[in-house]
């Protein structure tokens, strides 16, 4: 990473083709996330052809109070003149009020989106501290006793339903051996979160078992790629050890694709963090869009969707721009 | 460098001699596959002397590769290795894995025939080859870094401080190629072992890393082992020849006796098979002439392809790059136009642009009289013209679909031109017969898959596929660059009579300038773009003015000893005088 940190430095005399490329990709970014917001504004109308009034004042409300409150809200206009209401609102971030919160939807998910952005990073960190070493292990080993066991391992977890393997965890961890609490720990910010590890040990290790399996996969696939190359051959010609050619050759050119994916892995992330959150009542944005989802609360429905859909082009970005400052060839068409 | 003469000298008993440096006995490497064993090599000696180079000849499946690689002890899991190896009197078959690791790179060495990916694409050129002087732990890492320069010095690199730092991809592949050579040279070691160390090269290319390796070769001492298939190398470099067969070693001897008085019936055979171009001032008169047209090759009022200043540019990496620049070039009806160049001339793009693959921009394409594109043919009226252009490519395994049946494949073009030529399906099955046997293959062969056919008989389908619809016109780029000399002759043989019976125009794209004097009426030589020199295939390939055609035909070694000794001096000689 090092090397890479110096690429990425030493490639900023070319800054101009990479703030060119960059201003591309934001471009097209923007464009996805309009159509993002577009489609889920009109998915939810659809879903509630009345608008929210019903779900937010509740099943007595009489058909005055229902239309007061859509001329209050401005639900009574066409739905292109809300849509850009909403559009110019998030222009300046504001993502609207929650019905249910009594609060800005901005606030909410500013509240929550860090804590998931921890437990995320953590899952993440210790995802890739096992899976790595995991996919090279089984690439070498390819055939043998060790890769299948592995192989049989990551296909039953990625095969198990996150919120079942959740279960499992807290049955046996929890309640059979009462090594750590079944509950995430509570508070409104990241300290108050972490100041009680224990109660993240199994949120993470459900987040994290399902991306194991994923990135390991793909670590073996790209290691054997990577060692079925001319280069591993003249490597060892010159007489490299064959850990040492895996070390210093083969590793670093398998990691390339390895480290893009993972910007695509973010969106992918987000949604299983929902189901993860949701099963350890982690106070996060995943449980935020849970609860709204069940109770119709649809301004925060929409803001979680728009960092969503937000962190899935930023990531995609990351991934690109990644994927070519590591790999030398691509680094000349950044120019 | 002086033109040292080592292939004239038969290789003196010294003192030496009698001990070789590299002494292989009763080798034999067996593959375990699928369908059961596989006996790549079948017991074979074999002697490299200190200072020689030894050339291992064969076609493919010969098994000479293995037994490169068999030294080393590269060969993949799969693989069974018997007999013994002995460097110096020292058994390396039974050294363990660390054991040889002291011997690769620093006592036996490698130069690998992909220069493209041989290299670590992520790694920097001059710390791939310092790691072989610190794997043998020869100096530090500052030391290692600067010898790394002057071994890129050594091997002709220009700014080897420059290039220490960069990666592969800024290079080219003959410059690559001086890389692998200078990490084999790194410990000076004292056997080189190049398999096919200039087969993915230009011609010109090769002949400046031949002249790089015999340098080496005299001015270290150190002894090459050379895989190759191509005679006209072996004629170039080698002291000594061993020819494979089929895993056995069918002869040995000095290259001037094996190439000039081959003992093996083999080994004639193969030296056959070999296109070479005659000598100066000897012709030998082209198969069948065009209609009306002379040797000479003044085209007929309306040629069946007619390029007008046709430029194509690629964009890469932001910069624009023009692959053909105001190309004017006509076919006559019946006129076989060989178009030779090394790659990057833009050879294959002219190809392209009259199959209508790749976008012109700029000039004028007219085919069989018909302008193409803007204002002329598009939509339908153009596929019907396209119809009566068939087309053969180089690589007979990846252009027939794998799922796809021979006779299915064959048929393809008669279903897609259905509404020119309407046909019922027992009309087409008869037409495949037909076309089999017009390719000499049995009709059995239509319900057969590609992957159970050889090269060369994936060639001779894709030939029957571009006769299909009976074409006027076919575009054929370097089709048979993937075959074995013995079986190229054979695709040549059934092309030219092809050719004869249908008498189709065929632009014939080829590096190989001895099948293109064989098979043309008319030459093209391209380069950088241009089309820098055309005329009577004898004019050009036998009397070059241009430049460029002059160097090119300079470059390509001939197959026999003493002819190429006086090529090579007269190359050299011209390379220090301009």
């Amino acid at each position: 990473m090092v090397e890479a940190a110096r690429t990425a430095v030493r490639t900023a005399s070319g800054g101009a083709g990479i703030l060119r490329f960059l201003g591309r990709r934001l471009v097209q970014g923007v464009i996805v996330i309009l159509i993002v917001t577009l489609i889920v504004f009109a998915l939810l109308h659809l879903a509630m052809p009345q608008g929210p009034a019903q779900g937010i004042l509740g099943m007595q409300a009489t058909q005055e109070q229902i239309d007061a409150f859509n001329r209050a809200n401005g639900f009574d206009r066409p739905l292109w003149q809300q849509y850009f209401t909403f559009l110019s609102q998030i222009a300046v971030g504001d993502l609207g009020d929650s019905f249910k919160l009594n609060r800005p939807v901005a606030d909410a998910i500013g509240q929550r989106l860090p804590k998931t952005l921890v437990l995320a990073l953590i899952s993440m960190v210790v995802a890739l501290i096992v899976a790595i070493p995991m996919g090279i292990y089984q690439a070498v080993r390819r055939g043998k006793t060790g890769d299948y066991v592995f192989t049989t391992m990551n296909f039953i977890i990625y095969s198990t339903p996150s919120f079942f393997l959740g279960l499992v965890l807290v049955i046996v961890f929890a309640q059979w051996l009462h090594l750590v609490p079944a509950l995430a720990p509570q508070g409104d910010t990241v300290a108050q979160v972490l100041a009680k590890p224990a109660g993240l040990v199994l949120p993470v290790a459900t987040a994290a078992l399902g991306i194991i399996a994923t990135i390991s996969r793909y670590m073996r696939s790209a290691t054997i790629d990577n060692l079925s190359e001319d280069y591993v051959r003249t490597a060892r010609a010159k007489g490299t050890p064959m850990p040492v050619v895996i070390r210093r050759h083969v590793v670093r050119n398998s990691l390339t694709p390895v480290i893009a994916m993972l910007g695509y892995y973010l969106p992918v992330m987000f949604g299983g963090m929902i189901v993860v959150e949701s099963l350890f009542n982690y106070p996060g944005m995943g449980l935020l869009f849970w609860t709204s989802a069940q109770t119709g609360d649809y301004p925060v429905l929409l803001g979680c969707v728009l960092v969503i859909a937000v962190a899935t082009v930023v990531g995609s970005i990351l991934a690109d721009l990644v994927q070519a400052l590591l790999n030398p060839r691509t680094r000349g068409e950044l120019a | 460098m002086s033109a040292t003469d080592r292939t004239a000298t038969p290789v003196q008993g010294t003192d030496d001699a009698e001990t070789p440096m590299l002494r292989i006995r009763d080798l034999a490497v067996t593959f375990r596959t699928d369908d059961g064993p596989v006996e790549a090599v079948r017991g074979i000696d074999l002697d490299v002397r200190r200072g020689e180079v030894l050339a291992l000849v064969g076609e493919s499946g010969s098994g000479k590769s293995v037994t490169a690689m068999a030294v080393l002890s590269l060969l993949p899991a799969t693989a069974k290795r018997t007999g013994s190896i002995e460097l110096d009197s020292r058994e390396l078959t039974s050294l363990t894995e660390a054991e040889l690791n002291g011997v690769r790179g620093k006592e036996i060495s490698m130069v690998f025939q992909e220069p493209m990916t041989a290299l670590n694409p992520s790694m920097r050129i001059g710390d791939q080859i310092a790691e072989a002087l610190l794997n043998h732990g020869v100096g530090t890492k500052q030391e290692a870094a600067r010898r790394a320069v002057e071994l890129l010095a050594r091997v002709g690199i220009p700014e080897p401080e420059r290039r220490a730092a960069g990666y592969a991809h800024e290079m080219s592949g003959g410059q690559r190629q001086r890389v692998v050579i200078a990490i084999a040279l790194a410990c000076e070691p004292k056997l080189i072992i190049a398999d096919e160390p200039t087969t993915a090269l230009d011609v010109t290319v090769q002949a400046e890393i031949l002249d790089l390796i015999r340098e080496l070769a005299h001015s270290s001492g150190t002894s090459f082992l050379l895989v190759t298939h191509n005679m006209g190398v072996v004629a170039d470099i080698a002291d000594r020849v061993a020819v494979m067969y089929r895993g056995e070693m069918v002869e040995h001897g000095t290259a001037m006796q094996v190439l000039r008085e081959p003992n093996a019936d083999y080994t004639k055979r193969l030296l056959d098979a070999v296109p070479r171009l005659p000598e100066g001032g000897e012709t030998v008169p082209p198969a069948g002439e065009p209609d009306s047209t002379g040797p000479g090759g003044v085209a007929l009022p309306v040629p069946v392809l007619s390029l007008r200043e046709s430029s194509v540019t690629y964009r890469k990496a932001g910069k624009s790059f023009t692959a053909l620049d105001q190309v004017s070039i006509d076919i006559a009806a019946g006129e076989i136009l060989g178009l030779v160049g090394e790659s990057g001339s833009g050879k294959s793009t002219l190809g392209k642009v009259a199959l209508g693959l790749a976008p012109t921009s700029g000039g004028e394409l007219r085919l069989f009289g018909e302008k193409l594109g803007r204002g002329g043919l598009r939509g339908r009226a153009e596929r019907r013209l396209r119809g009566r252009v068939g087309a053969i490519f180089q690589d007979p395994g990846s252009s027939l679909d794998p799922r796809t049946t021979v006779g299915e494949a064959i048929a393809e073009p008669l279903v897609v031109h259905r509404a020119v030529r309407p046909m019922s399906g027992r009309d087409r099955a008869a037409r495949v017969r037909e076309l089999l046997e017009a390719v000499e293959l049995p009709a059995s062969y239509a319900s057969r898959f590609p992957h159970e056919l050889s090269g060369g008989q994936r060639q001779r389908i894709g030939l029957a596929r571009a006769i299909a619809l009976e074409p006027e016109l076919i575009i054929a780029d370097e089709p048979t660059s993937a075959l074995d000399v013995s079986v190229q002759a054979a695709v040549l043989r059934v092309l030219r009579e092809l050719q004869e019976r249908m008498d189709f125009a065929c632009l014939f794209i080829s590096h190989d300038l001895a099948v293109v004097h064989e098979f043309s009426h008319r030459v093209a030589v391209m380069h950088e773009g241009r089309i820098v020199e055309l005329g009577a295939t004898d004019d050009v390939l036998l009397r070059p003015q241009h430049p460029y055609s002059q160097r090119l035909l300079a470059s390509v070694p001939v197959p026999d000893p003493v002819a190429q000794r006086e090529r090579r001096v007269a190359r050299l000689a011209a390379r220090s005088a301009a």
